[in-house]
């Protein structure tokens, strides 16, 4: 038998070598395991509650909530179906609303933050501080209410869903520092040059560059509508036009009211809450809400992460 | 630029304030409370041509659910738009009756220079009892008692029970007599051998489950009293009769300072030790689960309710047990809290008072009317069976069942499946038995003591529950609990209480 040739060792000078743009092991050990932590604090969570959703109500009774129910079931998701209608309506209501909302809301923040890195506009200045003014002050949450439901007429509609969040001024801030930092000025001016007018520019020149900065914006944009319950709680009471995430905070809503009020609303308040959702019902919800975002995120998260490195200076 | 801004924001106030002509029927726009409809349209359709026939008006109702009403009704008392005509409101809500009467949300009913009640509400006011119009009675923004909203006609008298599980009861040889006859203080006995009975087979089983807020006024016979939300008060009723004061005559007292209270405390510890509660109990966020859930699972001996009418039957059904209910005073008693549960006000802001009020006169006194909005469509929403009772269609019933309480006159509805075609006389009959209390019609006004309540009441709620659950020891924590509210100002609060009260029985 041949003895087996040790492995030659990579000498300890050149293994540094490999690693002269790196941070040192011991920082790259911290960094591995505060970012490891802080992902299972974002996971678990999660997993937490699909456990739950597919545990059986008796389980939570006896045991309260565990991560090894004692049973587990598909109630909960037999309940969720049951909603029927209102599951989908919602459904289409929140996908609605988020791609509606996050195209022109887009539009908008383009188109805002465009000119305000043209150097030549008169009035940039002017419109960055309008823009930048109401990110400090607000009108504060009962003359918005006021001015959105009685004076906009904002009230039982998409409009109110959708209106009230299409200006964002921090993401125009956020659009105007992209349009500065990867599209160069001198691209705008041969593009002139070559005779091309304003609109083209910005639609066959800039904007292909601006990829990243777009991608980044409407996934903000788009969680943010996704999200979004208060707006509903707000201006709308039509049960046809909840979008999902209110139908489960309404859900969570009655069940809290009806605990706190018990004595006062008596034996009907009962009734009431034995026809209210279960616990698993409610997280199945929960499941329902994040799994179109969870599975749109992956198809955005390449042009964040290039958006996020994209104009910095490379090594 | 500023002025394009100006002439805009004018040109959008314009639009706004232009009004809108209507011909035909006024419509009259309503916000309910604790309602599950997504569809109404059938309802709304029928509705509205018998409404406009018959007094000109047509309904357009706001389903507000347990969850979304308080923030209604709150966005509609900030805003300045007549968006309601008529608005659910009660001693519970956060448009609190007594509290926005006195703001001037309300329309005063009996306004001695338009009384509406009068000349629109005659059939109202002589199907209602006149007790539910006296206990409506509120202070208005001039300082005059008055009615501001028409009281629901429903189980207007309280009545606190013990839910007892009589099914299992008798499996261990013991009769709802030796129950009523052993009382609160005596149940040890019962409790220990139906537990060591359940337990047989190593499940855990929690005889005594309650509703750890409230069990208390069960056990020391005392109301709440109106216009103390934090449970600050104690009124000691004489449980035997409850029309006629208690052993301390008509007084206010702190409610956990008493011989009483502490009895109580001690009792719940022993019970509690003995583990014969569920220490999920003794938890602000799972109390109420608990409770609940060991009732519906039929999986207790003795609990607590704020009970009504008939709900025997109901109970007995859902949970597949024979449930019975034993009363802790001699009979169902009237305080203002029960009086004012549910009430429709006109909003101060209405255009339409008097159509308003034309439509509630009838909303409380027709049949067809009351049965329509609350039960739907016949041959849509429910059936009639031979008995002339209501059986519902589930599916339907499904996209449209309002709070019946919330709605109106509950008395005038025909009845529900089992309930007998004779139940609504039986019912009414039942509470005109009940009693007032000899303190009705008083409303605590918490203003002047603000300050003290809310220092109280930060105290209190880190002892309340667990104290009256038994979940920690009444020897070391009661001491304590009274030396930090004597210290937050708690006499004050009494003093002032015994104080309106006594200008309230003009002594």
């Amino acid at each position: 038998m041949t003895a087996i040739p040790k492995k030659t060792a990579i000498p300890k000078k050149a293994r540094e070598h490999f690693r002269l743009n790196a941070v040192s092991r011991k920082t790259e050990a911290a960094f591995h395991l505060v970012l490891g932590i802080f992902a299972l604090a974002c996971i678990i969570p999660f997993v937490f509650v699909i456990i739950i959703s597919f545990s059986s109500e008796d389980s939570i009774r006896r045991i309260g909530y565990s991560f090894m129910p004692q049973a587990w079931s598909l109630a909960a998701y037999e309940q969720v179906f049951r909603l029927g209608d209102a599951l989908w309506r919602s459904y289409f209501n929140s996908f609605f609303i988020t791609v509606v909302g996050t195209v022109i809301s887009v539009v908008m923040c383009i188109l805002y933050a465009y000119p305000l890195y043209r150097k030549d506009y008169k009035f940039r200045g002017f419109f960055s501080f309008l823009s930048f003014f109401t990110m400090i002050f607000g009108g504060g949450l009962i003359p918005t209410y006021i001015v959105c439901k009685d004076l906009l007429g904002m009230s039982n509609n998409y409009y109110a869903l959708i209106v009230p969040m299409l200006v964002s001024p921090f993401y125009i801030i956020i659009m105007r520092t992209f349009f500065q930092t990867t599209v160069p000025f001198d691209l705008i001016e041969a593009a002139t040059i070559d005779g091309s007018g304003e609109y083209t520019t910005l639609v066959r020149v800039v904007l292909p560059i601006m990829k990243p900065g777009i991608a980044t914006v409407a996934l903000l944009t788009a969680l943010g509508y996704w999200n979004e319950w208060f707006l509903c709680l707000l201006y709308v009471t039509d049960r046809k036009l909840y979008p999902l995430q209110y139908l489960l905070m309404e859900m969570q809503r009655n069940a809290e009211f009806l605990a706190r009020n018990s004595s006062m609303i008596g034996a009907s308040g009962a009734d009431a809450i034995r026809t209210l959702p279960s616990q698993t019902m409610r997280m199945a919800v929960v499941v329902f809400i994040v799994l179109p975002i969870a599975c749109a995120y992956p198809f955005f998260q390449r042009y964040v992460v290039e958006g996020l490195t994209i104009g910095s200076v490379k090594g | 630029m500023k002025k394009m801004l100006a002439l805009l924001l004018a040109a959008m106030m314009l639009l706004a304030v232009v009004p809108v002509f209507a011909e035909g029927p006024v419509e009259i726009t309503m916000l309910l409370e604790g309602n599950n409809v997504t569809d109404d349209a059938a309802v709304l359709e029928k509705l509205n041509a018998y409404l406009a026939e018959k007094i000109g008006v047509t309904l357009k109702p706001t389903w507000g659910t347990w969850g979304n009403f308080d923030q209604l009704a709150l966005d509609y008392v900030n805003s300045s738009r007549n968006e309601y005509d008529i608005l659910f409101t009660c001693s519970w809500t956060s448009n609190e009756y007594a509290k926005y009467a006195k703001k001037d949300a309300y329309v005063r009913l009996d306004d001695p220079e338009d009384n509406l009640l009068e000349k629109y509400g005659a059939d109202l006011t002589a199907t209602l009892p006149e007790l539910l119009f006296e206990g409506a009675k509120t202070e208005g923004i001039d300082g005059e008692k008055g009615i501001y909203a028409v009281p629901g006609f429903k189980d207007f008298a309280t009545m606190n029970t013990w839910d007892v599980n009589v099914t299992l009861l008798e499996k261990y040889g013991y009769t709802l007599e030796d129950v009523k006859n052993a009382g609160f203080y005596g149940w040890g006995d019962i409790f220990k051998t139906v537990k060591e009975g359940e337990e047989k087979d190593g499940e855990v089983f929690y005889p005594f489950v309650f509703e750890g807020a409230v069990v208390e006024r069960f056990v020391t016979g005392t109301p709440i009293v109106t216009g103390d939300s934090n449970s600050l008060l104690s009124y000691y009723m004489n449980t035997e009769d409850v029309s006629t004061p208690g052993a301390y005559g008509n007084v206010f007292f702190n409610k956990y300072a008493t011989p009483e209270f502490e009895k109580f405390v001690k009792q719940m510890r022993e019970y509690y030790l003995a583990g014969y509660i569920d220490p999920a109990i003794a938890i602000g966020e799972t109390a109420t689960d608990t409770w609940r859930n060991a009732q519906n699972t039929a999986r207790y001996l003795i609990s607590s309710e704020v009970s009504l009418y008939g709900y025997e039957y109901t109970t007995s059904e859902a949970r597949g047990i024979q449930v019975a209910y034993l009363m802790t005073t001699d009979a169902p008693y009237i305080d203002n809290t029960s009086v004012q549960g549910a009430m429709m006000a006109i909003s101060s802001k209405s255009e339409h008072p008097e159509e308003a009020m034309k439509f509630l006169n009838l909303l409380n006194t027709d049949p067809y009317v009351m049965t329509l909005l609350n039960y739907g469509v016949e041959g849509i929403h429910y059936t009639l069976n031979d008995a002339g009772e209501v059986e519902f269609i589930p599916e339907a019933r499904a996209t449209y069942s309002p709070w019946t309480n919330g709605v109106g006159n509950v008395t005038i509805l025909p009845p529900q499946k089992g309930q007998g075609a004779d139940f609504q006389q039986r019912f009414a009959e039942f509470y005109a038995g009940s009693k007032k209390l000899p303190i009705y019609g008083f409303t605590f006004d918490s203003k002047p003591v603000e300050i003290e309540i809310a220092a109280v009441v930060n105290v209190k709620e880190a002892y309340a529950l667990s104290l009256c659950t038994g979940a920690v020891d009444p020897e070391t924590a009661l001491p304590e609990l009274l030396a930090k509210l004597e210290a937050a100002g708690m006499q004050k609060i009494v003093d002032e209480a015994n104080a309106q009260l006594k200008t309230f029985l003009g002594e």
